[in-house]
């Protein structure tokens, strides 16, 4: 590996095109667009941000829009706003506010955040907290723990909802498999866990549960089934 | 041909571990992507691994995990390199139970090295050692698979593959495929043993750990 000190800074402030490459701090106010795979230590945007290839950083910071053609990669991730990954997100801590959009398979150690996502493939995580404003989406979900809630909403959003779907702040996913579930207003073919809380608003076809379940009374469950000893 | 599987279900109950580990593994790339397998049951899409194979992992990782960091693990069992490094002298290999004390004896000779082995001799002595234990082969069958191995596996490049053992008429040959592989013979022939070299190599590391 190249020694940090000697990678330079890229720092684009209004409209600006650039190269990929190694670089120590990455520094986007405005417009960015990267047009390749881009590495760096450091990583702020703020505003609307292009990265035509794969993004790895160490610190990922970033406000506004993003949108990634590749895989992305980093240790920490804060993001405000919506995003758009065409690869996979992989990841060691990533904070959310806002929407984001991934088409490949999502992992990561912990995912907190407030707002939507919507992961094509499956979505793995030490940790998941998440509150929804809008509409959560997953493929298959294999955690240790997640814990999904509903944000409070106001008025205007859940007027929003009945006009737009992708308002409607619910969880839908194939199957969630994990140590610890709590789950609230999540749609579910299959539910697998250790302990399972199932608060309200759920509809779920199957709940596999190894030693505790509890069931709220405004949600309805197809078929449940305690298995080992 | 229908391998070995194992739901995910049944590999949890079967190892009493949770879903957060195996997921937590897959993540640290402790188990590789390719091993779990998604099929359609009646109960929906479920999951299967190759059942000796991650048995075996599972069994490397548990007993390794108090001592190393799973990224430290993740190292030494998924990819090859850290082993490649590795040799071991004739004794070590006698001790952990690798390698008999018949075989090293007989074929423990490598021509070009001392009593040092790396990855892939010990692996082919494993290999060899194990179809004699299991009175599969006689010696001069050994000895000729141990020529066969030596001088046709580097083309695998690493790749898995399966060792077919048969014998027709009283003359009997080794066939090398890449896996997986399914053979289809003439009446006459006998499929005497058939063993994937995956499932040595993974016994093989467990040992070496």
């Amino acid at each position: 590996m190249m020694n940090k000190n000697q990678l330079p800074d890229m720092i684009i402030s209004g409209v600006s095109d650039a190269a990929g490459g190694s670089y120590d701090q990455v520094i986007i106010d405005g417009v960015g667009r990267i047009k390749g795979a881009v590495t760096s230590r450091v990583f702020r945007g703020n505003g609307n941000i292009h990265v035509m290839g794969d993004l790895a950083a160490e610190e990922l910071d970033c406000n506004g829009t993003m949108n990634v053609r590749g895989n992305i990669s980093f240790d920490t991730m804060r993001a405000d706003g919506m995003f758009k990954v065409k690869g996979a997100l992989r990841g060691e801590r990533f904070n959310l506010n806002g929407l984001i959009n991934i088409q490949g398979n999502c992992e990561l150690e912990e995912f907190k955040g407030e707002g939507g996502f919507t992961i094509d493939g499956l979505l793995s995580a030490g940790h998941v907290d998440f509150q929804l404003q809008g509409s959560g989406k997953a493929r298959e979900i294999g955690v240790e723990s997640i814990v999904i809630l509903q944000a409070n909403i106001g008025v205007w959003s859940k007027l929003w909802s009945g006009i737009f779907p992708t308002f409607k702040p619910e969880l839908v996913t194939g199957t969630i498999e994990g140590d610890h579930i709590n789950l609230e207003y999540t749609t579910a073919e299959i539910v697998r866990g250790n302990t399972v809380i199932i608060g309200p608003g759920c509809k779920i076809g199957l709940v596999e549960y190894r030693s505790e379940l509890s069931v709220h009374p405004a949600s309805v469950i197809g078929k449940e089934e305690k298995i080992g000893g | 041909m229908e391998e070995d599987l194992i739901s995910k279900k049944d590999l949890l109950d079967l190892t009493g571990i949770s879903y957060g580990q195996l997921y937590r593994w897959k993540r640290k790339q402790l188990i590789p992507e390719d091993w779990f397998i998604r099929k359609s049951t009646f109960t929906g899409q479920e999951t299967f691994f190759p059942k000796k194979l991650i048995l075996a992992r599972v069994h490397n990782i548990l007993n390794l995990k108090d001592d190393l960091s799973l990224d430290d693990l993740a190292g030494k069992l998924s990819d090859n390199f850290s082993f490649s490094t590795l040799t071991l002298s004739a004794e070590m290999a006698l001790e952990r139970n690798i390698v008999s004390n018949v075989t090293m004896n007989k074929f423990g000779e490598w021509p070009g090295v001392g009593r040092e082995y790396n990855f892939d001799q010990l692996l082919h002595l494993y290999t060899v050692d194990s179809l004699l234990g299991n009175g599969e082969i006689n010696l001069e069958e050994a000895d000729l698979l141990l020529q066969t191995l030596r001088l046709r596996t580097p083309r695998f490049e690493g790749k898995n593959y399966d060792l077919f053992f048969i014998r027709k008429m009283g003359v009997s040959s080794f066939i090398l495929a890449p896996s997986p592989a399914e053979l289809l013979f003439d009446e006459g022939v006998r499929l005497v043993t058939k063993v994937s070299l995956g499932d040595l190599i993974e016994q093989l590391k467990g040992k070496l750990t």
